[in-house]
């Protein structure tokens, strides 16, 4: 489920100052200034922002493929990503904008398991659709056996990551 | 096995809590008492938030089960209850447990797995599971525990099912024993492919 930037957080908020908790799955979006958040273990988080026009959009990405499921784009990495640029074009008014990302999470949350983790897999899977649509990926923090907390300041596109019992990371 | 007809089910899971309160009564030597919360398929946004909590810390005692029924058992808490439970284990005064040490770690690990096997044995003796074709029993993995923000804990235990369905099925049943301030919850997460 989208968070429109029309929905503000509280009715008497502007616009610009939105901040949104997205969920597994979800993908929120929005412009000039506030937050976005989301926690992940296994499960990747993706922004995609453009600083100068101060546009942002996180997913919470759980699966690499789709193959062929749609009832929730934000849930798999190739259909995520296409969704946000749809709702990041409508929110810069159809402009011609060369968008950043950055990524987080990907854990390996039990140590049982062996092979190539979902984790490990979302991460590639998003890696490579970003490189196929020539969107640079400014900063990672990825893998690990632990959770993470993000917030993406929209405005600036610093995405914030925090581990219980760590020290927060900004990218 | 697959989890035809949720409706059908809920007397047996109803009993396994209750064989699981009567263990961890034992366990404790103190008396306890379960909710059960629910036996349900919800979304996983929701059911992400089944415990009321996302940005504070959640211990998880998992044990994999593998059998006609397969799945994740899991005993979660928060630090409070957790480390209660383990000061009644360890034969302590409650709250002289502040850290999770591998002595709280253990005590909470060993808990799971009186609680799980109680509650596994109730349902193997579930006739429908006795009759079932296969040929493996149902058998627990020893407890692991890890703790995490608890929206990050939940979602790892979903995953599984989160890969084949928008929405999940899980058993969750509240334990309440005396002097422990809050609660446990012990959570039954099929796999994805065990529901009909």
């Amino acid at each position: 489920m989208a968070i429109p930037p029309e929905t503000p957080s509280s009715p008497t908020s502007d616009r610009r100052f939105f901040s949104g908790a997205i969920g597994m799955g979800e993908i929120g979006s929005a412009h000039d200034t506030g937050v976005l958040r989301t926690f992940v273990g296994s499960c990747v988080g993706v922004a995609l922002y453009n600083r100068r026009l101060k546009i942002a959009c996180l997913a919470h990405i759980m699966l690499p493929e789709s193959k062929g499921r749609s009832s929730q784009p934000g849930k798999f990495a190739d259909t995520a990503i296409p969704e946000m640029l749809r709702q990041l074009k409508q929110l810069s008014h159809g402009q011609t904008v060369r968008w950043s990302a950055k990524m987080a999470g990907g854990a390996k949350m039990f140590a049982f398991q062996s092979g190539m983790t979902v984790g490990e897999q979302n991460i590639l899977a998003v890696e490579q659709i970003l490189g196929n649509l020539d969107i640079p990926l400014l900063g990672r923090c990825c893998g690990g056996t632990q959770g993470r907390r993000i917030a993406l300041d929209v405005a600036t596109g610093t995405m914030t990551i925090e581990t219980m019992g760590g020290n927060p990371e900004t990218i | 096995m697959p989890i035809r007809s949720l409706t059908s089910q809920t007397d047996l899971f109803r009993q396994a809590a209750n064989e699981a309160s009567d263990a961890l009564s034992k366990w404790l030597g103190r008396p306890s008492s379960i909710t059960i919360n629910s036996v349900s398929i919800m979304p996983i946004t929701k059911a992400v938030g089944l415990l009321g909590v996302t940005d504070t810390p959640l211990i998880a005692c998992a044990m994999g089960i593998t059998g006609p029924y397969s799945g994740l058992l899991v005993l979660t808490g928060d630090d409070a209850s957790g480390l209660a439970l383990a000061d009644m284990l360890l034969g302590r005064e409650i709250g002289t447990s502040t850290e999770w040490t591998e002595v709280e770690q253990s005590a909470a690990v060993e808990t799971a797995n009186i609680i799980g096997c109680a509650y596994l044995n109730a349902m193997a003796a579930d006739p429908q599971a006795a009759s079932h074709s296969t040929s493996q029993p149902l058998m627990p993995s020893p407890p692991w525990f890890f703790r995490d923000y608890a929206a990050a804990v939940m979602e790892s235990l979903l995953m599984a099912q989160a890969t084949l369905a928008d929405n999940v099925f899980l058993t969750h049943t509240d334990f309440q024993v005396d002097d422990m301030p809050g609660k446990c919850s012990l959570l039954f997460i099929p796999e994805a492919e065990d529901i009909g």
